[in-house]
């Protein structure tokens, strides 16, 4: 029970991250490659403010999530200015300078060896209440103008701009958002763990959630939730796969690339309207 | 009621001046056509009155307004429509939510709405809604609203296209080609919709086409460009028996003509 749980939670931290993935990539169609930075960012600034500085949790918290923004800030200004292929070059220059100052700062961080000796904070509920927060915050963004227009842009640039729509803030605004998301993913993680290392947080990650996003389809919200369930909790449970997790990622993506290019879902989404229709099809049909 | 007002613009892409000096202007509540054989920069000019391109000389003005080098949103928002030669829907969004897309920067209401899930967010997200809804009505695609850009005819296409820029609110609407690739039947019915608009809306629409028969009937002056510079203007009877015009379409030949 205790390891199912534990599972359960770490998916939930992962899902908040992917969300991030899931508005960036998926609903924008720019490829961040370091979005785990933000990851690492939440997770030791809000370690460190509270077992080196005493800071009050909420408090270590908040200032972790405005780092994440500062450094979002940072690296989104100078890229969304730039072709989408430039944006996943900066973002992943991005993501590994993270970790090298990580590793470098070891009087502060713990460098290679890690930061340990944070107390664990983070229960099962708190992830899952702050899943569904997000879950909300990204429902409800992808059914606002920002989420029509950000699908708009990712479609069709040129397009977009001449329909009045701010191309460069728009894709600044999503960025960021995914960056404080991703940071408190990384608040989460560290008073979960107890303890954090630089290597934990590289491109690999990022890329796993990207593959998550795309195996799910690009396009739905529903897809991130559900392949992300699918592919983190999955190796978990069948723990003999765990070794082959990478190699069974590839396979799964190549399938899908050549079966279903669109990913499981593809533009699909599981609302209520949409469970509504399914049963009065069925009662129906019945 | 707006005036555009286009003073001597300019653009060379390496040593080819696709826009040589080119100056007009569009006053109160009027259609004018752009014609002129292909590569005659005509689209160019559209691409350099919405910031597709920047300009090299020249200058625009929008009611007084100095809209040069702005960027394209913003030159949108200031008034400035447009429609594409080949068609530029948004796949991945519906009938529906291509033209709210257009509308949407007016709907004021900001990220913290969206976070909060405030009920101003689902009012304007209505108000939003019911004006795209009324846009697609005047241009004939009600109940088209939740199918999908590109599952729809050719000609159904173009007219999404065409309410997609109307709900940008525009002071000017630059159509380019907007009956290319339509049959007989169909450019008689843009003609009719296309006065339909004029009438109902305040504003001018410039119109590039090829379809000789719609820019004749539609506007009341006709400007023609060859090899990016002016090479005629005035009402279509006056551009039909032009000489310069007959000999840059047709090449040098004897015409006749009776006006």
């Amino acid at each position: 029970m205790e390891y199912l749980v534990s599972t359960l939670t770490f998916t939930g931290i992962t899902l908040i991250g992917v969300l991030g993935v899931y508005m960036v990539t998926g609903l924008t169609g720019l490829f961040s490659f370091g979005q785990a930075a933000f990851l690492a960012i939440g997770a030791y600034v809000s370690a460190v403010l509270y077992k080196n500085l005493g800071l009050p949790l909420p408090l270590a918290a908040l200032v972790a999530m405005l780092v994440g923004l500062a450094a979002g800030l940072l690296v989104g200004l100078p890229t969304v200015r730039l072709r989408r292929d430039y944006i996943s070059l900066v973002t992943f220059g991005f993501g590994e300078a993270i970790i090298a100052v990580l590793n470098n700062t070891a009087n502060i961080t713990g460098g290679a060896m890690g930061l340990s000796g944070v107390p664990q904070k983070t229960s099962f509920l708190l992830v899952f209440a702050s899943l569904l927060v997000c879950v909300a915050i990204v429902i409800s963004y992808k059914n606002s103008k920002y989420g029509r227009q950000c699908l708009a842009l990712r479609n069709d640039e040129l397009a977009a701009k001449s329909m009045g729509i701010n191309v460069e803030r728009l894709k600044l605004v999503t960025f960021l958002i995914a960056s404080v998301m991703t940071s408190f993913a990384g608040v989460l993680y560290v008073f979960y763990t107890t303890y954090v290392e630089p290597g934990a947080f590289g491109w690999v990650i990022s890329a796993e959630w990207m593959i998550i996003v795309f195996v799910g389809g690009v396009n739905s919200l529903t897809g991130a939730v559900f392949a992300t369930f699918i592919l983190t909790g999955l190796p978990e449970f069948l723990r003999f796969a765990s070794e082959w997790r990478i190699a069974i990622y590839c396979v799964i993506v190549l399938l899908i690339l050549n079966f279903r290019p669109s990913g499981i879902f593809g533009e699909h989404e599981i609302s209520l309207s949409f469970l509504q229709k399914l049963f009065r099809k069925g009662a129906r049909a019945a | 009621m707006s005036s555009l007002e286009v003073k001597g613009i300019s653009k060379a892409f390496g040593g080819v001046k696709a826009i040589d000096d080119f100056s007009f202007e569009v006053d109160g509540h009027d259609i004018v056509g752009i014609i002129g054989p292909n590569g005659a920069g005509k689209t160019t000019v559209f691409n350099l009155l919405t910031g597709v391109y920047s300009l090299d000389a020249g200058q625009v003005f929008l009611d007084g307004k100095n809209l040069t080098g702005l960027p394209q949103h913003a030159i949108t928002r200031a008034g400035i429509a447009r429609t594409f030669q080949n068609i530029r829907l948004f796949r991945g969004l519906n009938v529906l939510e291509n033209v709210m897309t257009a509308a949407d920067p007016y709907s004021g209401y900001n990220l913290l709405d969206v976070c909060l899930f405030t009920p101003r967010k689902r009012r304007r997200e209505k108000a939003v809604k019911d004006l795209s809804r009324n846009y697609l009505k005047i241009v004939g695609l009600e109940g088209y609203e939740k199918e999908k850009p590109e599952s729809l005819p050719y000609g159904m296409q173009r007219k999404l296209e065409l309410a997609r820029a109307l709900a940008t609110n525009p002071r000017i609407l630059l159509l380019d080609e907007p009956a290319a690739g339509l049959n007989p039947s169909e450019v008689r019915a843009f003609i009719d919709l296309a006065r339909t608009i004029h009438a109902q809306f305040q504003f001018s629409i410039i119109i590039i086409e090829h379809r000789l028969e719609v820019v004749m009937e539609l506007s009341s002056r006709i400007f023609v460009l060859n090899f990016g510079k002016l090479l005629a203007m005035g009402t279509p009877a006056e551009i039909v028996c032009d000489r310069a015009v007959t000999e840059a379409y047709l090449g040098e030949e004897e015409t006749e003509c009776s006006a």
